[in-house]
C-alpha cells in the first residue's frame, strides 16, 4: 500500500512541479515578499515590522491561494481526463489514490512554503532581524493549515467541479478565519437558535485563526506550547476526518 | 480451455441505470446482460457507438457499480482491487499525464502495479522494444501522434504481465497500418497464452483476430458463440457456379438439392448445403453442366449485426419505442 500511494504522491508532486500555473503564483509571492522589503525601506516608522507583516501575511496568502487553485482539481481533473480509468484498473484502491493524490500536493505545497521562507528569512536577516522560535511556530502552523486547506478542496474535488470546488473551498477559508468571531456574535446576540447555530459553524468549519501566530512571530510576543501542540493535533484530526468523507463520497461515484 | 474449466470473465444478469438526479427518469443502459469469456481466447465485443459497451467494461473494471447482476474476473468480484495485478486495461481513447516520458509513464503504471523494482528497467524497456516505441521512449507524451498514445496505452496495460487484458476500441482512429499494428498486437497477446476481452465496432477487424464474439444492442445481448458459428450462420452452405446448363436442368436441380438459384450472365450459380454440394455436382455433370467454381460460404459479420440492429429496432417499434425504465 506504501508504495502505491508514494508512487501516486510522486507523481502529484511532479505534475505540480511542471505546472505553470504554480510557478506563476509562487514568482508573485516571492515578488510581495521582495516588495514588503521596498516598503519597509519607504516607512518612515517600524520598518521592521511592517517587514515582518508583509512577509509573513504574503507566505501564508499565496500558499493557501495555491493550495485551493491545485487542490480543487486534484481530483476532478483525473476523472475529467479520464486518466483514472487506467489507474483504478491497477491494483490500487480508490481511498488510496485519493490519499497519494492529497499526500503528493501537501508535500509540494510544503517545499515551496519552505522556499518562500528561506527567501523571507534571508531579506529578514539583510535588515538585521533573525527569526526566533516564534516565527519557526508560526511556519510550523501554517504548514498544518495547508494540509487541512489541501484537505478541504481535496474533498470538494472528489465530487464537483473546479469553479464550484474553488468557490466552495475559499469559502470555507474565510469562513474557518471568522468562526471564532462567528461565535462569539452569536453567544452575545442573546437569542437560542442563532447562538446554536453559531456554535454548531464553529465547531464543524475548520477554526483556521488557531493556526495563525503571524501577529506573535511579527511581535516577538511568547508562544505557549499549547499554542503550538494543540492547534496541530486539532488540524490532523480534522484532516483526518476531511479525507474520510472524501474518500466515502469517491468510493461510491460513478465514472460515467 | 476444458469446456469445465470456470471462464476468466463472467457477467450474470447486469442491469445498470443511470439517475440523472432533479427527479428526471432514471436512464436503463444494460438489460440483464451475461455472457462469459474463455480462457486464452480473443473475444470480441462487438455492438454500435451506444450500445452499452463501455459501460460494461467500466463495470468489469469497477469504475462504475452494476445496479443489479454480478460481474467477475478470475473467480473474483470485480469490487475487489488486489486480482488486478493479473489485468491489464486500455480504454477508449486513452489519456495520460502528457507531462510524462513514453518511460516515466510506463515506470509509473509498473509500480502501481506491483512490478519489483529490480525488474522495473528491464519490463519498461522490453515492453517499449515491444511496442516498437523505443526511439520515442524519452520524448513527452504530449509530443506523440495518436498511434503511438495507443501502444503506449497497450503496453501500460500489459506492462505488469497480466494474464486477461480488456481492450476498448483498440483500433479507433488509427489508420490501416496503425490497425494492422494493433491486430498483430493482440494476436502476439493470444500466442503467448493471455486472454483478451476486444471491445470494438469494426467488424472487419473481429472477424480477423476473434475467437468468439458476443452482439450488444441497445444494452441487450443479442448474440454469444464463435465467431466462425456467425460466419456461417448456422448449417454451412457453398456457393456452387455452373456453365453450360439448360434452364430446366437447372430448376431440376434447384428442386431436388434444395438449392437457392440465380443467373450470373450466362452462367448460373446454386447455394446449397455443404453435405449436397457432391450429389448436386454428380447430377449437374451428368447433365451436360461445366463445373466453374465451388466456395464455401461465409455471411459477413456486418450482415449479422446490421440484422441483429434491425431486428431491435423492429422489436422496440412493437414494444412502442423506447424500453421500459
Amino acid at each position: 500500500m506504501i508504495t502505491r500511494v508514494f508512487t501516486i504522491a510522486w507523481n502529484t508532486g511532479r505534475e505540480a512541479v511542471r505546472s505553470k500555473l504554480l510557478y506563476t503564483l509562487f514568482f508573485f509571492a516571492l515578488v510581495l515578499i521582495f516588495a514588503s522589503l521596498i516598503l519597509a525601506n519607504i516607512s518612515y516608522v517600524e520598518r521592521n515590522r511592517i517587514l515582518q507583516d508583509i512577509g509573513l501575511a504574503s507566505i501564508r496568502f499565496f500558499s493557501v491561494a495555491i493550495s485551493i487553485f491545485v487542490g480543487v482539481g486534484l481530483i476532478h481533473k483525473e476523472v475529467e481526463r479520464r486518466t483514472v480509468y487506467t489507474i483504478l484498473s491497477k491494483p490500487l484502491s480508490r481511498g488510496e489514490f485519493l490519499l497519494g493524490k492529497y499526500l503528493g500536493l501537501v508535500g509540494t505545497l510544503w517545499l515551496q512554503a519552505a522556499i518562500m521562507i528561506a527567501v523571507f528569512a534571508a531579506i529578514s536577516l539583510l535588515r538585521g532581524v533573525a527569526l526566533d522560535a516564534g516565527h519557526a511556530a508560526a511556519f510550523g502552523l501554517l504548514a498544518v493549515e495547508l494540509a487541512v486547506v489541501v484537505a478541504i478542496a481535496t474533498f470538494f474535488s472528489a465530487f464537483t467541479t473546479p469553479l464550484l470546488a474553488s468557490l466552495f473551498a475559499g469559502g470555507v477559508w474565510i469562513a474557518g478565519n471568522l468562526t471564532r468571531n462567528l461565535r462569539d456574535i452569536g453567544a452575545d446576540s442573546g437569542v437560542e437558535i442563532v447562538q446554536q447555530v453559531t456554535a454548531l459553524l464553529h465547531r464543524v468549519l475548520p477554526d483556521l485563526a488557531s493556526f495563525n501566530l503571524s501577529i506573535e512571530a511579527a511581535h516577538g510576543l511568547p508562544v505557549a506550547a499549547s499554542d503550538l501542540w494543540l492547534p496541530a493535533l486539532y488540524g490532523a484530526a480534522y484532516v483526518t476526518i476531511v479525507l474520510v468523507c472524501a474518500v466515502t463520497i469517491f468510493e461510491r461515484r460513478d465514472f460515467k | 480451455m476444458s469446456a469445465g474449466a470456470p471462464p476468466i470473465v463472467r457477467i450474470q444478469g447486469i442491469v445498470k441505470d443511470f439517475h440523472p438526479g432533479l427527479g428526471l427518469r432514471r436512464r436503463r443502459v444494460l438489460h440483464g446482460i451475461s455472457f462469459s469469456v474463455r480462457e486464452g481466447e480473443i473475444f470480441g465485443f462487438v455492438g454500435p457507438n451506444g450500445a452499452g459497451k463501455t459501460t460494461t467494461l467500466k463495470i468489469l473494471m469497477g469504475l462504475i457499480r452494476p445496479s443489479q447482476g454480478a460481474a467477475s474476473i478470475l473467480g473474483h468480484d470485480v469490487g475487489e482491487t488486489s486480482f488486478r495485478r493479473h489485468v491489464g486495461f486500455l480504454p477508449e481513447n486513452p489519456y495520460f499525464y502528457d507531462f510524462l516520458t513514453g518511460r516515466e509513464i510506463l515506470r509509473f503504471y509498473a509500480r502501481l502495479s506491483g512490478v519489483p523494482r529490480s525488474r522495473l528497467g528491464s519490463r519498461v524497456d522490453a515492453l517499449l522494444a515491444w511496442v516498437g516505441l523505443t526511439p520515442a521512449a524519452d520524448a513527452h507524451l504530449r509530443t506523440y501522434s495518436k498511434g503511438m498514445l495507443q501502444r503506449i496505452g497497450i503496453a501500460q496495460a500489459l506492462v505488469h504481465d497480466p494474464s486477461v487484458v480488456f481492450l476498448d476500441e483498440p483500433m479507433s482512429g488509427l489508420d490501416p497500418i496503425g490497425r494492422k499494428e494493433v491486430r498483430d498486437l493482440i494476436l502476439r497477446l493470444r500466442s503467448e497464452g493471455k486472454t483478451v476481452f476486444m471491445s470494438t465496432h469494426i467488424l472487419s477487424d473481429v472477424e480477423m483476430v476473434c475467437d468468439r464474439v458476443a452482439i450488444i444492442v441497445r444494452g441487450r445481448i443479442r448474440f454469444e458463440g464463435a465467431t466462425h458459428e456467425f460466419l456461417t450462420g448456422g448449417e454451412p452452405e457453398a456457393d456452387v457456379v455452373l456453365a453450360r446448363l439448360s434452364p430446366e436442368a437447372a430448376a431440376s436441380l434447384e428442386e431436388e438439392f434444395r438449392a437457392r438459384l440465380r443467373g450470373v450472365d450466362e452462367r448460373i450459380e446454386l447455394r446449397v448445403a455443404e453435405k449436397l454440394v457432391n450429389p448436386m455436382l454428380h447430377a449437374a455433370i451428368a447433365a451436360g453442366a461445366e463445373v466453374v467454381s465451388v466456395t464455401p460460404h461465409r455471411m459477413s459479420l456486418e450482415s449479422i449485426f446490421l440484422s441483429a440492429v434491425e431486428e431491435d429496432r423492429a422489436r422496440s417499434k412493437g414494444a412502442g419505442g423506447e424500453d421500459p425504465t
